[in-house]
């Protein structure tokens, strides 16, 4: 069987199920009398076996088929759930994770076999077992549910097939010559994905047994998954009914199976039988589907051939997927394409408001243009957003590893798993997190004595939140552990070389603090394998950064600490504020600007040599961008001042500018690694006149 | 049988030049020198157009244009070569280069002349240490219809300096 095709497919929910094994197991841990999780983390590991089987993986199989008996026998009430079992657990889901990684890359699964695992799970299951045998092989998945409610109109479903002539001979011809003849229907589960692979597996399963003569769907609808949720397979056996139906219910995600045997007088159309409803040509399909080797019959003997065709050939599927797959990369084209539409669309407004023309049809036409692109871009940018969820779901795990690992009891609270970021924005921040978390749980927790002596609860906690704010992503960090000592920074800092003794006198905490991102800093005193080799807060600040985010840091001495990340919603088109600043052109994000004000010169005070505006109560300092990117101001000095007043965080201040152009939208562009020495500088966008305009980052310069 | 005919035509012209290497120079003109730039490296000719500037940073950058929807650095060979700015005439030209690492960049120039072929034979190559002693930005000198070309080094162009 070709099952290349399925690879993906097979990845995707192996990793959707290790996913799923990973947290059920982990509440497990904390509740393991809980019967839900316990038929969660079955039916988990029983699809994983089925997959795996199916795929040709044996290895991993083997592993998935021994995790399946201990539970079966944990739900049987066998085994009680202990901390070891857990432990093995856990080793034995990251040898799967280890097997799809191999097949990830080179669609093979390896040559490890975990036999010390699987030597540990059948401990596991002789321990707690009484002498009867494991009865998990024959298990069906439980899914009592929906076969209960489709069983009604599961009923005979075979009676209302329409044979044609041919089809009524070969049965007739079967029966003389003694054969069973079968009408069996089959119920996917609902949940089932790939409902076309199951019902693919199913055909196998029952042939093996006998020979499909008549399937509705036809056998090419169903490979289509032109089907609702259950097929209808009229079957030749010279096995019993009970036979088959196990070996088709053998396959996973089938609901229910029923079967009868067939009597033809019972059966829709038996005297009209010039009324099939299938095409002749299908129909002969389903025949040839069957493996006729031994069978004596002549009429499928020549099919044969001609039916494997068909079976391979890639399917046209419109019918049921509503999702689509699509490479990253084809969306980052895309995005360029939407990109070049707006940069021509700005083209075009920038023409129309040259020409004056007065030409209202064509303005119109414009305005048009604007809002479908708009929307357009809006579309594209959803279309590659992803919940963050995918990154951070596999943190619990890593946090009960590392509370056993550096024996002190702590807890992850999420939040907010929901909020969605630019897909390449999410792929990249795993690493970061990790590493605060790790820098949490190491360095940030107290050890038990401690933090009885602090008065705080023996479990330490970690939180992890993400929410939206505005046109940025907010990520926060916090612990309830003991914060960061700032003497201890200082003092490493100058041991280090990195501040000189007076500098670091006259550094405020948060200064200080800061010092905590500089490369190759580590307080810690001691170098565990977790974390203390200093390699850490500098990478998550840069890589950060790379992703045009920042990270922030506050803490309290004794109470814990709070790590801020603050990363942009977009990455490739922003709105921004066009202003003139000497004769040239500047774009400012429009995310960072709070007000736009009028100010006289009168009301600029000095306080210690910086001039600084009082705007409604708040002191706000100003920057003059006409100094800080080294042009001549066109205005004169007795003339108000146009201010833009940008927001960072808490921190704010008043850019001073020669004159507004207005809102655009603006494409941002890279300078090129030949161009990277100006930090304020963030990158540059084509204007509609095809010239270049920089894109001023506020941030940076506050 | 062409091969062979070929051959003989060659050793008729030239017998030299039957084992030499032939390299292709785009010839501009930078003040009254000519220099060579080996045609391998360059994306395209453009002609001179708005640059923007971008502040703080050394002036040899003379900020950066839109090719087509790229943004690209543009930097002044004269000014990189310690010679006087650029005079902007109708026969300036930008030359874009491609870059394996550091991406595009243009160079201005004073004209565009002409493309000519050289073979190995005709380049002379500098030694290393007159490169050392001065700061160079030449690779080699060849000769091509009685007239000397300086052949430009496209890395030591490109590559940052700090100073």
């Amino acid at each position: 069987m070709d099952v290349s095709q399925y690879l993906e497919i097979f990845l995707d929910e192996t990793n959707e199920h290790l996913q799923n094994l990973n947290t059920q197991i982990l509440e497990l841990e904390s509740d393991p009398e809980n019967m839900d999780n316990i038929n969660e983390i079955f039916r988990a590991a029983h699809s994983l076996k089925g997959m795996a089987g199916t795929m040709g993986y044996k290895r991993m199989q083997n592993l998935t088929h021994d995790m399946e008996n201990v539970f079966s026998e944990v739900r049987n009430g066998n085994i009680k759930v202990k901390p070891e079992m857990i432990d093995v657990l856990f080793q034995c889901l990251d040898a799967l994770e280890e097997y799809k990684n191999n097949i990830q890359e080179t669609s093979d699964e390896g040559t490890n076999d975990n036999e010390n695992l699987i030597k540990a799970l059948n401990d596991i299951l002789n321990d707690g077992k009484t002498e009867e045998a494991p009865a998990a092989k024959e298990e069906a998945p439980t899914a009592t549910a929906p076969a209960a409610e489709s069983g009604a109109d599961g009923g005979e479903k075979w009676n209302d097939i329409a044979f044609d002539d041919s089809q009524i001979r070969v049965i007739k011809e079967a029966m003389k010559q003694g054969k069973n003849v079968y009408g069996i229907n089959v119920v996917v589960q609902e949940s089932c994905i790939l409902k076309a692979a199951r019902a693919f597996l199913v055909f196998k399963a029952v042939e093996e047994k006998g020979e499909i003569i008549v399937s509705m769907p036809s056998a090419q609808d169903v490979e289509d998954e032109k089907f609702d949720k259950d097929f209808t397979l009229i079957v030749l056996s010279d096995y019993s009914l009970d036979d088959i139906i196990k070996s088709a219910e053998s396959v996973s995600e089938i609901a229910q199976v029923t079967g009868a045997v067939l009597e033809l007088e019972k059966t829709k159309n038996y005297h009209a039988e010039e009324e099939a409803i299938e095409p002749a040509e299908e129909k002969k399909e389903a025949v040839a589907e069957v493996k006729a080797a031994e069978q004596p019959k002549k009429e499928e003997k020549k099919p044969v051939a001609a039916a494997k065709a068909p079976e391979k050939k890639p399917a046209n599927k419109p019918v049921v997927n509503r999702t689509v797959r699509v490479d990253i990369e084809k969306l980052d084209s895309l995005m360029n394409l939407v990109s070049e539409l707006i940069i021509a669309k700005n083209s075009l407004v920038a023409a129309s408001s040259n020409d004056q023309g007065n030409n209202s049809a064509f303005n119109e036409q414009i305005e048009y243009l604007e809002n479908v692109t708009t929307n357009l871009h809006e579309s594209v940018m959803k279309v590659r957003m992803v919940p963050i969820e995918s990154v951070v779901v596999k943190f619990p795990r890593m946090i009960r590893d590392l509370s056993k690992k550096l024996d002190k009891k702590m807890e992850l609270y999420m939040s907010g798993e929901e909020t969605e970021l630019d897909r390449t924005v999410v792929d990249e921040i795993g690493d970061p997190l990790m590493h605060l978390l790790r820098n949490s749980a190491d360095h940030g927790l107290e050890s038990a004595e401690v933090r009885a002596q602090r008065g705080k609860p023996e479990q330490g906690s970690i939180f992890l939140d993400a929410y939206q704010d505005g046109n940025n992503v907010v990520i926060e960090v916090r612990d309830d552990g003991n914060g960061i000592d700032v003497e201890a920074v200082k003092n490493k800092a100058i041991e280090r070389n990195l501040v000189t003794t007076e500098q670091a006198a006259n550094m405020s905490e948060k200064d200080i603090i800061n010092l905590l991102f500089q490369p190759g800093f580590s307080t810690s005193e001691k170098v565990t394998d977790v974390s203390g080799r200093g390699v850490g807060l500098d990478v998550v600040k840069s890589k950060i950064e790379s992703l045009s985010g920042e990270v922030e840091v506050k803490s309290k001495w004794g109470e814990g600490s709070t790590w801020t990340i603050r990363l942009p919603l977009t990455l490739a088109i922003i709105q921004a504020l066009m202003v003139v600043v000497g004769g040239e052109k500047y774009a400012i994000s429009l995310g960072s600007i709070q007000t736009i004000e009028d100010i006289s010169p009168n009301d600029i005070k000095l306080v210690e040599n910086k001039e600084v505006i009082n705007l409604r109560g708040t002191v706000i300092p100003l920057i003059r961008l006409t100094e800080v990117l080294d042009v001549e101001s066109t205005r004169s000095p007795e003339d108000n001042l146009i201010v833009v007043i940008v927001k960072k965080g808490d921190k704010m201040a008043g850019l001073v500018i020669d004159e507004l152009i207005g809102q655009q939208e603006i494409v941002i562009k890279s300078l090129g690694k030949y161009i990277k020495q100006c930090k304020f500088i963030s990158g540059a966008t084509i204007l509609g006149d095809g010239e270049v305009a920089l894109i001023l980052d506020a941030n940076a310069l506050l | 049988m062409e091969e062979l005919s070929m051959k003989e035509t060659l050793k008729a012209g030239d017998e030299r030049k039957v084992e030499e290497d032939f390299f292709q120079y785009i010839v501009i003109r930078l003040g009254d020198e000519q220099y060579g730039i080996d045609i391998r490296y360059i994306d395209n000719i453009v002609r001179m157009q708005h640059i923007t500037r971008v502040p703080k940073v050394p002036a040899y950058l003379k900020g950066v244009i839109n090719l087509r929807g790229e943004v690209l650095p543009v930097m002044s060979l004269r000014v990189k070569m310690g010679l006087e700015a650029d005079e902007l005439t109708r026969a300036t030209r930008i030359i874009i280069l491609k870059q394996e690492q550091q991406g595009s960049v243009g160079i201005i120039v004073d004209e565009v002349r002409e493309v000519v072929t050289l073979g190995s034979s005709e380049i002379e190559k500098l030694s290393q240490n007159t490169a050392e002693s001065k700061k160079s930005f030449i690779t080699g000198v060849g000769k091509h219809n009685g007239e000397l070309i300086s052949l430009l080094d496209l890395n030591s162009i490109t590559l940052e300096e700090n100073a």
